[in-house]
């Protein structure tokens, strides 16, 4: 075959491609859409049927062709949900455990991470690796030794013990310790000239460089609070100290009787929508702590 | 080479975390160890001034219970139907992200909004959609549950409706709906990690595939799986380690009961067994059993990434 | 204030502890920095030049030798009470300060007797940043700003606490080509404004012997030599010197001395009394040959390079130890290079003779 038409048949060649693959591109690009549309409405089902079950009557809600929207807006549903799961005591519990432990954890964090990432002292590397490994182990081995513990401090019932057992994460330490680790050794160095203490150097420079890491922390670590369930249902299961989420278990556990499935979906709502609402306004940084970590809150 | 006052100054540093980890960390490890291999270890009967031998027995014990074995068994194949679901759906899912333009943004946020959730607040409304109309346990404690949507939908096609979750239910039936609910909760971590290494990709390997004429489906399988094969394995095992220590989301559905009224327990799971133990104050046991959980993660990530340093591809 | 080094040297233990080496990165280095000067270290890199900043700065202790800043010995001295301003090569900017907070950092550390008032502080502030020209970028984060800005931003910070010395580190090299011409004139003028004593750090000779008064020439943790950079460049003390300094570099031949007469190749292309028969190498500046129709040497050129006022010819000889001989003359003077030979005779003074196996400078003996 001659050089020529070779060429030729190259140039025809990708005529014909050309117009094949316009077809193909369009019909996977459709294709690519619709199978993302319906992903995404499977997502989205649970939390659309919430909303508006959770403002149907209960009538309406026992249809036997449900509706896909309420006749009746029922705002009334809400303001039941919230007394029937006394709603507020558990909102300010769980916030007042959620704002302490996290402004506590913070702090250590931030104390521990700086000792790893910038001062010097024997063992260091020893003991960053210790902590690590103890990332590997699951929670319910510690939780079985600090039950017995708490309970002979006689913590059992009492906002410390759903605070103190959990300020420490390793995780934490070792995200913000990267973090710190990136901020140019010259920083420090100049700051040394200036004459910075390495207390101000911490505070001044290093925590404000690293605030994106920090506000992650701190959002993760609310969400944590807001969705435990385990910990505090075996220590701190009293009116007076429960947290949201074993609240709303415990207030919608029926045995008997009607189920009043609207109001049920608007105390679900309410305890969802402060989630929504960081998620909302903090997604970036929520997005960006989670995709380091594997662990939920 | 290090002076004193340094690290002096570091320990000061690392003295609240040293302190509060030395309690609520290290001595649980210790502890948790030694109250398994105390035979028939009590917390209650401890403070009472009993002693205990030294053995395997609470090992023996916790594996010849056979609500021990059915947690096992349920956690197992929770974590066999679960993981590799999720995960090629969320690489199918992220793959398409990552394809599109328009509305790319506005889809992740979608996708990644179930993580945001509180488990067991959304497990009720998964066990509302899955729901079967009628009243159960007759007349005495009656009670009268409405059909959900799932079952709705199934009648609208001219099914029959099928008893999911409530009185009566069959085991195969809780269980596709905990895989459903587990895998729903499981996507949006899993795209965010794939869909993230999809990013960092370097495009000149896509550009240097279109030279050479490569098709769609070899593009996906040479380039883009092998290239994504750290962050696949990421996600796998950090799917099994969480999917054994499944729990909340069946506390969502099914309540604490772990299983549908008339069979308590049915669902129950490794970490359940564990607290049930403990809150019966057989601390010797929920240890043995909880090392046992330790010593099945252990195992399976040793696996796991045994497999995927044969199959990651850098 | 005048900067002694004594004996100064700096050994850093080898990372392997089994089989490494210690490393010597500065070795008993002794140099008096006179004051209000400003001073180069200059060498290629890993020749200790930043090592010696380093130690000036306090950051990095000596292993060795004694450091005096005018009568005070500062060796013990922590970094933050040497009074000192240190520039880094990369600025070491607060990412999330602006210009202006940037420049107030190191005054508001001040303690006890030395504290400020605020208002004091922003005079201070905005005299330092008025010296360096940057008012009007005092409300800016230093990612907003050039490569350039950052320097004086840098600079600035480093002036505003008033040091006794000045340190900069490679102060130009992350600087384009025409912001490092205007970048060196700046650094010239400050250090002129304020008498500061400076010394700074680079591995560009060009900027080292633009704007020093004097430079320190090292290799390898050793001092070469110590001069002003015209000296140095008319005199240099051995044949590494001779080749770091100037563009083009000097051309480098084998030849030998016999007889008095300098031999390169075949040809005696100088007299050189005093100088007892020897193999030698012999290093010739671009700007030291003639175009001489009766000239000793001959070169074979491959081409001429027009650069304006001069011309640079390409050329070959057998004997010449880099690839190729260039040399610089005026452009009045017509090369042709189609006749297959140039001749040349050589400028005295811009030829160097170094012993073939120390490389040390050899000089006439006095008759």
């Amino acid at each position: 075959m001659s050089k020529e038409t070779n060429a030729t048949m190259h140039a025809r060649d990708m005529q014909k491609l050309t117009a094949a693959q316009r077809v193909m591109k369009f019909f996977s690009i459709s294709g690519t859409y619709l199978f993302l549309g319906l992903m995404a409405l499977i997502v989205l089902f649970p939390f659309y049927w919430m909303i508006i079950s959770s403002l149907k009557t209960l009538d309406e809600y026992r249809m036997s062709t449900p509706t896909f929207w309420p006749r009746v807006i029922m705002l009334s549903n809400y303001l039941d949900a919230f007394t029937t799961a006394s709603l507020g005591r558990l909102f300010l519990n769980t916030m007042y455990v959620g704002l302490v432990s996290t402004i506590l954890s913070l702090v250590i964090t931030i104390l521990t991470a700086f000792a790893f990432a910038r001062l010097e002292f024997k063992g260091k590397e020893t003991l960053f690796a210790l902590l690590l490994a103890t990332m590997m182990i699951p929670g319910e081995l510690f939780t079985i030794t600090n039950y017995s513990t708490v309970t002979n401090l006689g913590w059992i019932n009492t906002y410390t013990v759903l605070i103190v057992p959990f300020l420490v994460s390793v995780f934490y330490i070792y995200l913000l310790r990267q973090n710190f680790l990136q901020i140019p050794n010259e920083l420090y160095l100049a700051a040394k000239v200036d004459g910075t203490s390495d207390w101000k150097y911490l505070w001044k420079v290093m925590v404000p460089l690293a605030l994106p890491t920090l506000i992650s922390i701190t959002i993760l670590k609310m969400m944590g609070a807001w969705n435990s369930y385990i910990w505090p249902r075996l220590v701190a299961n009293d009116e007076a100290h429960r947290m949201i989420t074993n609240g709303l278990r415990n207030a919608f556990t029926e045995t008997t009787g009607d189920v009043n499935y609207p109001v049920q979906m608007a105390a679900v709502a309410l305890v969802s929508a402060p989630l929504f609402l960081v998620f909302v306004f903090l997604r970036k940084y929520i997005m960006s702590g989670v995709s380091r970590s594997g662990i939920k809150g | 080479m290090v002076d004193s006052k340094q690290q002096w100054k570091a320990w000061l540093y690392l003295a609240p975390a040293i302190v509060l980890l030395l309690v609520f960390t290290v001595w649980p490890i210790i502890n948790t160890v030694r109250m398994a291999f105390l035979e028939n270890y009590s917390g209650l009967k401890a403070a009472g001034g009993a002693t205990f031998q030294f053995g395997l027995g609470n090992f023996e014990k916790v594996i010849g219970y056979r609500r021990f074995v059915s947690c096992l068994k349920n956690t197992v194949l929770l974590c066999l139907l679960t993981v590799p679901i999720s995960t090629i759906l969320a690489l199918l899912i992220a793959v398409a992200l990552n394809s599109i333009k328009v509305c790319q943004k506005a889809l992740q946020t979608i996708f990644f909004l179930p993580y945001v959730t509180n488990s067991i607040a959304i497990g009720m409304v998964f066990a509302a959609m899955f729901n079967i109309v009628g009243s159960f346990y007759g007349t005495q404690n009656e009670i009268i549950v409405t059909a959900g949507i799932i079952n709705n939908v199934i009648q609208f096609f001219g099914g029959e409706p099928i008893n999911w979750i409530n009185y009566g239910s069959t085991y195969e039936a809780n269980m596709l709906v905990m895989t459903v609910y587990i895998v729903w909760n499981a996507l949006p971590f899993k795209i965010l990690v794939l869909l993230g290494g999809l990013q960092s990709i370097n495009k000149q390997y896509y550009d240097a595939a279109k030279v050479d004429g490569t098709s769609r489906r070899r593009i996906f399988t040479r380039i883009t799986v092998p290239l994504l094969s750290p962050m696949i394995a990421y996600v796998v095992i950090t799917g099994f380690i969480g999917g054994f220590k499944e729990y909340t989301s069946i506390v969502g559905i099914f309540g604490e009961k772990m299983g549908p009224p008339d069979d308590a327990g049915r669902l129950n799971t490794m970490v359940g067994f564990i607290y049930d133990a403990l809150s019966t104050n057989s601390q010797g046991r929920a240890s043995a059993a909880a090392l046992i959980l330790f010593g099945i993660i252990l195992v399976v990530t040793m696996i796991n990434m045994q497999v995927s340093k044969k199959r990651v591809h850098y | 204030m005048k900067i002694v080094l004594e004996n100064l040297t700096k050994i850093f233990p080898s990372r392997d502890k089994k089989a490494g080496k210690e490393v010597v990165a500065v070795n008993n280095f002794n140099f008096t920095i006179p004051d209000g000067k400003l001073i180069g270290l200059l060498g290629p890199s890993g020749c200790g030049k930043s090592t010696t900043l380093y130690m000036i700065s306090g950051l990095q202790k000596p292993t060795g030798g004694k450091i005096f800043f005018g009568e005070d010995d500062v060796t013990e001295l922590s970094t933050e009470n040497r009074g000192i301003g240190l520039v880094f090569q990369n600025y070491a900017l607060y990412p999330h300060l602006t210009v202006k907070q940037n420049i107030l950092f190191p005054l508001q550390n001040l303690k006890g007797a030395d504290k400020m008032s605020k208002e004091a502080m922003l005079e201070r502030a905005y005299e330092a940043a008025r010296l360096v020209q940057i008012e009007e970028l005092m409300d800016r984060k230093p990612s907003e700003l050039s490569g350039g800005q950052q320097q004086r931003v840098a600079i600035a910070r480093a002036l505003v606490k008033m040091p006794r010395v000045l340190l900069l580190d490679e102060p130009l090299s992350n600087l384009d080509a025409r912001l490092r011409l205007q970048t060196r004139e700046e650094i010239r003028r400050i250090q002129k404004e304020t008498g500061i004593t400076t010394v700074f750090v680079t591995h560009d000779q060009e900027e080292a012997m633009s704007i020093s008064d004097m430079i320190v020439v090292m290799k390898l943790g050793v001092v070469q030599q110590i001069g002003q950079p015209q000296d140095v460049y008319d005199s240099p003390a051995n044949l590494f010197v001779a080749k770091f300094l100037g563009t083009p570099p000097i051309n480098v031949f084998s030849g030998r001395v016999k007889g008095e007469k300098l031999f390169i190749g075949e040809e005696a292309v100088l007299d050189v009394k005093g100088v007892k028969d020897q193999d030698v190498t012999v290093g010739v500046r671009p700007e030291g040959f003639v175009p001489d129709e009766n000239g000793p040497l001959h070169t074979i050129p491959s081409n001429v390079e027009v650069m304006g006022r001069d011309v640079s010819v390409v050329s070959t000889h057998e004997a010449s130890l880099n690839p190729q001989v260039r040399s610089i003359i005026n452009s009045d003077h017509k090369v042709d290079v189609s006749a297959g030979v140039v001749r040349w005779t050589l400028k005295p003074h811009k030829v160097f003779l170094f012993n073939k196996d120390t490389e040390e400078r050899i000089l006439p003996e006095e008759a």
